[in-house]
């Protein structure tokens, strides 16, 4: 609430900067007796500009820094035994502070957390205190500076696009921020953990059993036990991708063929856009489907069979998947076989070809770098999906190449590790970064490959 | 002529000869065609039909209409209709003797099993009724009640009468009630009050998607704030203003990566960075909202750069030669001209932030949240993660209940895609 | 034949229409597009192993009428052909005429060398490949390697058969695309301004090979350029606004043209 009106405060005197910008602009062009370089509203644009920018980003260091500077000196206030006892967190206990300042009490806490809580509290009275002033104080130094820079040769419009140009600049990094913010939440923490775990065992290991690292303290005898092998994990990843490619490129490049090359105009019109419906279903509602439609199905009428098909199978899982990516596949290659140019297909026309002749021998194998691509492409969305998964394919690290058995991906045990209690020391946590490490690499390595192949073979028809 | 070349004639014949074989791989692979496209539709079809089929229930309950004295000593003792008065007065003691009047339950036990009939919400149906109605007090009149999960799965016939009742989640004791209930005509199919209108609840009967509702709402409005102004500027940087550098090379290669980037990563930077480092809470709205606008972002800077690139330079061309600057060139022509496909992508884009689930359960929108959240900081969930994580419960309510929710889900995102493809034909324009 | 129909034409179009042993009659043959009328009522006769171009300004027709005699305008939906057709008195554009062996019998060179992205080999191996023309492997060699040489480009290639198709110069693709029509045993090749897009030293290479192709083949060519035409045909045919205006022996048109729009054409003041 405190932060609401400040900010409703900063914007206020930015406004008012504003109308101070535009008359002492008005009182120049008066005593000068002539027109100024820019617009009057330039002038007030740029005091405007002048004095909040300044000032919204010293509100938000301070905003931002001053929760983890608290946390760091509260620790003083935690008592030894506390701090010594066997299960100290300290992110429960900084909730516990939390939410005693937040007046969220639930029994009677012990004294020392209500007074580190009161301890707090006057720490953020005087966080606010100083924030109000020094912000204050900013706005009106910079609004006061860039009315005195108003004179009759300061070029305002100038001025104020070189401000705009650099706010642009600024966002453009923000794409550069969010993949170094990426890089250093995942990476980090996968160092941590290959301190715990050496690589090989994580690469190589073919057993993949976290256990809670607090059976480990709590001297069940269950130490050591943990498992970190990922190969059940790549195994069950690639099974499930390949049981999707299995429907999706038949499906997908079968349709795109029909078409781009046989299908009319009013087909077209009416199948190709029902075909992306199917990119936009959310994924959890594939997997829902999958969990209670077609797994069930599968189990049925695989015990007419008399197989033994899991409640929670590979197959329903990568044939639900590969429905999803169906329209990855159809549409990315219509448009590679589209882009083929009609000067090949006449040629082939004219020799005498079928059009199902022109298709697969001219057409497809020109087309062919872009298609492939595309399949490339919807394996890494293949492997990077979560929810189907998750919620039909089992979280058992099975090794196995059978579909109709349960198997986990890696997808799933990052969300079943990370969901649910964390601590960010254990090894098993970590290993959920790790785990992603490797998923992004796969993912970005294929995307690489898919643009490589396009851009190859590209020159050969220009 | 050499007789290397086959003579006209005779390869004339040799190819009359193979023209039906060829014609009928022709149509084979027409046929393929229409098989794989049929095979695609068949799927989708099955998929509608499914949730649809189970999901149109879900909007319907069954109630059992009670006669229900609105005594005020014992439902409000305190008198002041403060939710400490309302929690210790006898509001489900009230229900359950009107209940009892008419079914008439023999000793304790029988009269457990009675209670267990209508929905645990009764005293809080009662509560809010008195506090929005206070002139109810010192009347009696009719209350619908929701029926509880098992009886109202056996009303619909799932549970079956003919199954042992040692192998039934209702006993024949109940059963008798019920059918009581029936003859006296006191149970209704209703709309459910509850699917729209309640939150997250442990009880089937009881749940909605109220919380999860509002919930999406608030964290799609904190993303569309955060990424419609930012990937608006970086393409209008990215294709009006930077030089093309290294440094421009390189934010292209970023951002092209990140739209490849599994949705699932995103999720765990907004873990590491904004809860641990920025010691931001979880599981609201606000840091939901931040994470899905760094994930939508891609998609918006590469229409939007689209977008401008389709306005002519001819337009750029004239303002210039009018002696306007190149901010003033960007803001006032190409901006405008390029802003329905901007907007198109932003919708789109949205649309598929309005379905995303794996980002917002790394960071922490799972808990269990009955309130709705009132505020962006308010903890909540969103529609999607509710489905995800009612789809783990059995009763078949729940199911009924998942599946309408989906219903809600798919009409929403239905209805901003088919937004996005009006826009884009109404305000499409032909250089 | 439709004598009566024929008189009437005869009406419009001056010359020799008609040629002693034809090996394909157009007759009264009208081209839509759409609404459009491109070809508007032509009646003329292809000569065998001859060589005849079609001449005149540009947008008059000529492409749309050579593409009539193989139905590649059937690749275009808003395109509609009225009249008859006949090569050995059957009528092409009959309903129980399979396109396939007609598109066999009369080939095609377009405008730009279109060579497959395959190599030179698989170019012109490709028809006989898809209609089954050769018993085994030496065979199809055999007719590849005679089709190079026909079209004059065997020499050059020899030593890089399986190079891509695409790698060569515009003149050797386009002789590239006529050895690849010629793979495929045709009676008539149709050549839609096949110089065009080549720089002259090209197109003299490829006029001088298609002289040489007439003693084998029945040759249409569409020319923009009289020069060309007169330096390749024997007949030559002037069309003008979708109209045939006159035929006959190329050396008559450009010295003594019956028709007053003939002679306006070949002397300039049109086109």
């Amino acid at each position: 609430m405190f932060s609401f009106y400040i900010l409703v405060g900063i914007l206020l005197i930015s406004f008012v900067f504003f109308f101070l910008g535009k008359n002492q602009a008005k009182k120049v062009a008066y005593t000068n007796k002539k027109k100024l370089h820019s617009l009057i509203h330039y002038y007030g644009l740029y005091s405007l500009l002048s004095s909040l920018i300044p000032t919204l980003g010293i509100f938000f260091a301070i905003t931002i820094c001053d929760d983890l500077l608290f946390a760091e000196l509260i620790k003083k206030y935690i008592p030894d035994e506390v701090v010594n006892s066997k299960d100290y967190n300290f992110t429960i206990v900084l909730a516990q502070i939390n939410n005693s300042v937040e007046g969220l009490i639930f029994g009677t806490p012990p004294e020392w957390v209500a007074n580190a809580a009161a301890i707090w509290k006057s720490w953020v009275l005087k966080s606010n205190t100083i924030t109000v002033a020094v912000c204050t104080i900013t706005i009106l130094v910079s609004g006061f500076f860039s009315l005195k820079k108003i004179k009759f040769e300061f070029r305002s419009r100038n001025a104020v696009e070189k401000i705009v140009t650099s706010i642009l600049a600024v966002s453009s990094m923000i794409a550069i921020l969010t993949t170094i913010a990426i890089i250093f939440s995942v990476v980090f923490e996968s160092i941590r953990f290959f301190a715990l775990i050496p690589y090989d065992e994580f690469l190589f290991g073919t057993i993949w059993n976290p256990q809670f690292e607090g059976a480990d303290r709590a001297g069940s005898g269950q130490e050591g036990l943990s498992q970190y092998g990922a190969i059940p994990l790549f195994a069950g990843t690639f099974l499930i991708s390949i049981i999707a490619l299995c429907v999706s490129v038949p499906v997908g490049l079968f349709s795109a063929i029909y078409l781009s090359e046989y299908a009319t105009s009013k087909e077209r019109a009416f199948f190709k856009p029902l075909l992306e419906i199917l990119a936009g279903i959310p994924t959890v509602v594939y997997g829902f489907f999958a969990a209670l439609t077609v797994a069930p199905f599968l189990r049925s009428s695989g015990s007419i069979f008399g197989l033994n098909v899991a409640s929670e199978s590979a197959l329903a899982a990568g044939l639900v998947m590969g429905i999803m990516i169906i329209p990855f596949i159809s549409s990315l290659s219509d448009d590679v076989i589209n882009a083929v140019p009609q000067s090949l297909r006449d040629a082939g026309y004219g020799l005498g070809s079928t059009k199902n002749e022109t298709v697969m021998k001219i057409v497809l194998p020109a087309a062919l770098p872009g298609v492939v691509a595309s399949i490339i492409l919807a394996v890494s969305r293949a492997v990077g999906e979560t929810m189907i998964v998750v919620m039909a394919a089992g979280l058992a690290a099975n090794l196995t190449a059978n579909p109709l058995e349960a198997v986990t991906t890696v997808t799933s045990q990052i969300v079943t590790i990370l969901v649910g209690d964390q601590e960010f020391e254990s090894a098993k946590t970590l290993s959920a970064f790790a785990l992603a490490l490797t998923l992004i690499i796969i993912t970005l390595a294929m995307n690489f490959y898919a643009l490589h192949i396009v851009k190859k073979y590209r020159e050969q028809y220009e | 002529m050499n007789n290397k070349i086959i003579s006209p004639s005779d390869a004339l014949d040799i190819v009359k000869k193979s023209i039906v074989k060829r014609r009928s791989r022709d149509n084979r692979l027409k046929l393929f065609g229409r098989i794989a496209i049929g095979v695609a539709v068949c799927f989708l079809l099955t998929l509608f039909y499914s949730i649809f089929t189970k999901g149109y229930p879900g909007f319907f309950q069954y109630y059992v209409t009670l006669d229900i004295k609105f005594d005020r000593e014992r439902i409000d003792p305190k008198g002041d209709l403060s939710d400490n008065s309302l929690f210790d007065g006898e509001a489900s003691i009230i229900v359950n003797e009107s209940l009892y009047s008419i079914i008439q339950p023999k000793g304790r036990k029988e009269k457990k099993l009675a209670k267990k009939i209508v929905s645990s919400g009764k005293d809080v149906r009662i509560a809010k009724m008195v506090k929005n109605n206070p002139s109810l007090f010192g009347t009696t009149t009719s209350v619908k009640f929701a029926l509880d999960d098992d009886v109202d799965s056996f009303l619909r016939g799932y549970l079956k009468r003919e199954t042992p009742e040692n192998e039934r989640r209702i006993s024949d004791k109940a059963i008798q009630f019920i059918d009581k209930l029936n003859e006296e005509g006191r149970i209704s199919y209703e709309f459910s009050d509850y699917i729209l209108g309640g939150s997250a609840s442990g009880n089937a009967e009881m749940a909605g998607i109220k919380g999860a509702f509002i919930g999406s709402m608030l964290t799609l409005s904190v993303c569309l704030l955060i990424a419609f102004p930012l990937g608006v500027a970086t393409a209008v940087y990215l294709e009006e203003i930077a030089k093309k550098n290294r440094i421009t090379e390189f934010i292209e290669v970023n951002i092209n990566n990140l739209a490849a980037v599994p949705s699932v990563v995103f999720g765990i930077m907004g873990l590491a960075i904004f809860i641990s480092i920025f010691g931001m809470p979880r599981s609201i709205p606000l840091v939901g909202g931040m994470v899905l606008a760094l994930m939508t972002l891609p998609t918006i800077i590469i229409s939007s750069r689209a977008a401008i690139r389709a306005v002519p330079p001819s337009v750029r061309d004239a303002a210039y030669g009018i002696g306007a600057s190149k901010i003033q060139v960007i803001f006032h022509h190409v901006i405008p001209l390029a802003m329905p496909g901007m907007l198109t992508g932003t919708i789109i884009g949205m649309a598929q932030a309005l379905g995303e689930t794996a980002p917002l359960l790394m960071i922490g929108m799972v808990a269990f949240i009955v309130d709705v959240p009132n505020s962006v900081l308010d903890p909540g969930t969103v529609l999607p993660v509710q489905i995800f994580m009612w789809a783990d419960f059995a009763e078949r309510m729940f199911i009924q209940k998942t599946s309408a929710a989906i219903i809600v889900l798919l009409g929403f995102l239905i209805s901003m895609n088919a937004l996005a493809v009006y826009l884009r034909k109404k305000l499409e324009r032909r250089w | 034949m439709l004598i009566n129909n024929d008189l009437k034409t005869l009406d419009l179009t001056v010359g020799d229409v008609f040629s002693q042993n034809p090996r394909l009659k157009a007759r009264n043959v009208s081209v839509f597009y759409g609404d459009n009328k491109a070809i508007d009522n032509v009646t003329i006769d292809i000569g065998n192993k001859e060589v005849i171009s079609f001449i005149g300004p540009s947008g008059c027709g000529k492409s749309t009428f050579l593409r009539c005699f193989n139905r590649m305008n059937d690749t275009i939906d808003s395109c509609a052909v009225k009249g008859e057709i006949t090569i050995d008195d059957e009528n092409i554009y009959d309903k129980k005429i399979d396109v396939v062996p007609l598109r066999a019998r009369i080939g095609m060179v377009f405008q730009k060398p279109n060579p497959f992205p395959k190599s030179i080999y698989d170019n012109v191996a490709y028809g006989p490949r898809i209609h089954g023309l050769s018993e085994n492997k030496e065979h199809l060699d055999g007719i590849v390697e005679e089709s190079l040489k026909r079209a004059g480009l065997w020499e050059e290639v020899i030593d890089r058969l399986d190079s891509p198709g695409t790698g060569l110069s515009g003149g050797q693709q386009q002789r590239l695309c006529i050895a690849r029509a010629i793979a495929v045993s045709p009676e008539v090749i149709l050549m839609d301004e096949p110089c065009s897009a080549l720089d002259p030293i090209a197109t003299a290479k490829i006029e001088e090979l298609i002289h040489e192709l007439g003693n084998d083949y029945s040759i249409v060519i569409v020319t923009h350029s009289m020069q060309q035409a007169a330096r390749v045909s024997k007949k030559t045919a002037y069309f003008h606004l979708g109209k045939l205006i006159e035929v006959g022996r190329t050396k008559d048109i450009f010295t003594r043209p019956q028709h007053h729009q003939t002679e306006a054409y070949i002397s300039g003041k049109i086109g």
